[in-house]
């Protein structure tokens, strides 16, 4: 049973990790909670079902690789667009007027809540699945059981955090978001455009989101308000993990997932977000710096 | 006609919200965004005492915002000491907490079945029922907050707590207790949330966990901001606009399936148009720090 409650926290816990990664990414250069993130990775999970639903009706075939290809593509990129799309129609006029924080918040309140809606108005409310094939029994490792779609989802959220560790210490553009995260100004004064970082920030950031939609739609279901609890577990992994810190997010992400499901090992399931916002409590109070123990400005905690 | 005065006691009621909520967003800066949460507290506190052990609404109403209040000091004591989108995380934080409480928590509060049957109020034995005689009721209710929070906002403590929203750290110079302030603030509003909320609840007769969603506080600060941070009037303004305008959508004939949603998408958008506009609100006098 501790062996299977800890596979499962480590699966949640890699798609919590890869969530809060891409947040991490956009808040770092901007410094505002965009919680409209949340949205952009639900806009992921139902391109998907777009085109697989399109692909079913058109070729009446499910779960083809080219089917596959386009899926991934497509709401990938969608993801990308709606969330560049967000950052140039709404944060970038806010940014000209320099508002405070909480103005950004209160905004991306709004877009959040105006996507999700949309998405509703589009889909309706129900519960929406993707058709993957027939259903497989798990492989039996270690006494849990994990199914292929398990390993994927394990496999690829390991790979995104790893590769997108490696492009922001190594690629150019990472290091240049990395100058442009530590002083706007100075970055600016060597040469890096801060909206051209920032404009990259979203873009990446969004795909990222969209990946963990789609990630999370082989496992469990959509619907429109899917965004809501994965960007408040964003939020609290980055928070817990160090808010700003690329291996604190995926650390909290990764500590998120198995505190939750250790949680419920007593308790019913339902209480999981109370676990997730009692851990975030307690580390807001004890540890603001999270695991990885970042300095958060003064003025702000 | 009966369905207009249903309109207006529900505007009633959430012009006691934004009214609560003006006072610790508003006039003390502080950015609370879980007010659904207190008012879902005192909603099920009265709702629970009248259902299982027969206690009046009118005192289930009084220990149902009493609840509220000690609520807001159990959450106010860790959480105010955070500032700007701390805190608002940390108080979105209490509004998941609270909206999961009520809808896990099966052997009292029923869960998503939530609680039907709740008593109505009853003047000298005789029970309330028609719209009219509680639209009355509710005014009662929104006239006696708003002379408080009136008397509050006039006071010298209610200079204070602009002193504190102005510039904490000044406040704090002229020997202000400012956390002190800000807990009582904070207990203010959390107490006439949970009013609002028993209100509601012997009003409709009928509770459920969907009522107090994290979208709900969302939308009542939608109407502090909308109406105006720091201005009474426009609390009645923001709440009035906010509940009757989308009503007009269904007079158009759009099915529920459509307005719901089209409902939340207009919210969306005015936060946004707000925010880029007039971060202040139509009639505020205070702008986000």
């Amino acid at each position: 049973m501790l062996k299977q409650l800890l596979l499962n926290g480590a699966i949640i816990g890699g798609i919590y990790a890869l969530i809060a990664l891409s947040f991490t990414i956009i808040y770092r250069t901007v410094k505002f909670f965009h919680f409209a993130h949340g949205v952009v990775y639900a806009v992921g999970a139902y391109f998907a079902y777009a085109v697989f639903s399109c692909w079913f009706l058109v070729f009446s075939e499910e779960g083809s690789y080219l089917s596959w290809i386009v899926a991934v593509l497509a709401s990938v990129t969608g993801a990308g667009i709606v969330g560049v799309l967000i950052d140039r129609l709404v944060y970038l006029p806010l940014r000209r007027h320099k508002a405070p924080n909480l103005v950004f918040l209160i905004a991306s309140f709004g877009v959040f809540i105006f996507i999700q809606n949309l998405l509703q108005l589009i889909y309706g409310a129900q519960i929406l699945t993707i058709r993957t094939g027939p259903v497989k029994e798990g492989h039996h490792i270690l006494g849990a059981v994990i199914t292929d779609t398990q390993i994927l989802i394990l496999v690829v959220s390991v790979f995104l955090c790893v590769a997108l560790w490696l492009f922001v210490k190594k690629a150019k553009l990472g290091k240049a978001m990395r100058a442009v995260a530590d002083d706007p100004l100075a970055a600016s004064v060597v040469g890096i455009n801060p909206e051209r970082i920032i404009l990259a920030a979203f873009a990446i950031g969004s795909v990222l989101a969209g990946a963990a939609g789609i990630l999370v739609s082989l496992e469990t279901n959509i619907e429109p308000t899917m965004g809501m609890n994965a960007i408040l577990k964003g939020i609290i992994a980055s928070i817990i993990g160090g808010i700003g810190s690329i291996p604190g997010a995926m650390l909290g992400g990764l500590f998120l997932g198995i505190a939750e499901n250790l949680g419920i090992w007593k308790i019913s399931a339902g209480w999981k977000d109370c676990i997730a916002f009692a851990i975030l409590i307690v580390f807001l109070l004890l540890r603001p710096g999270g695991i990885m123990g970042v300095k958060t400005q003064g003025e702000r905690l | 006609m009966e369905y207009f005065v249903h309109i207006l006691v529900i505007t009633g009621i959430y012009v006691i919200l934004t009214l609560s909520l003006n006072l610790v967003v508003g006039y003390t800066g502080l950015a609370a965004i879980g007010h659904a949460a207190f008012s879902c507290v005192g909603a099920y506190a009265s709702s629970l005492l009248a259902l299982n052990y027969g206690v009046s609404p009118w005192l289930g109403l009084l220990i149902g915002a009493c609840t509220a209040a000690v609520l807001g000091v159990v959450v106010g004591a860790p959480s105010l000491r955070l500032k700007g989108d701390y805190l608002a995380l940390a108080t979105l934080g209490l509004g998941v907490i609270v909206y999961s409480v009520a809808k896990n928590w099966m052997a009292v509060t029923r869960g998503p079945m939530g609680l039907p049957g709740i008593p109505g109020f009853s003047i000298f034995g005789v029970q309330i029922s028609e719209v009219w005689s509680y639209l009355i009721l509710v005014a009662v209710f929104v006239v006696l907050t708003y002379m408080v929070m009136r008397r509050v906002v006039e006071s010298p403590f209610g200079r204070i707590l602009r002193a504190i929203r102005d510039d904490e750290v000044a406040a704090l110079a002229m020997g202000k207790n400012v956390n002190k302030y800000k807990m009582l603030v904070f207990v203010v509003g959390a107490f006439f949330a949970g009013m609002a909320g028993s209100l509601y609840a012997h009003y409709i007769t009928f509770i459920d966990p969907s009522s107090f969603t994290v979208m709900e506080s969302i939308s009542i600060l939608l109407m502090v901001v909308f109406g105006g941070m720091g201005s009474l009037k426009g609390s009645f303004v923001g709440a009035a606009t906010l509940v009757i305008l989308p009503e007009l959508l269904r007079f158009v004939g759009m099915p529920s399936s459509v307005a719901a949603p089209l409902r939340q998408m207009i919210y969306g958008l005015l936060l946004i148009v707000l925010m880029l506009k007039r971060p202040q609100g139509i009639l505020g006098t205070y702008r986000w720090k």
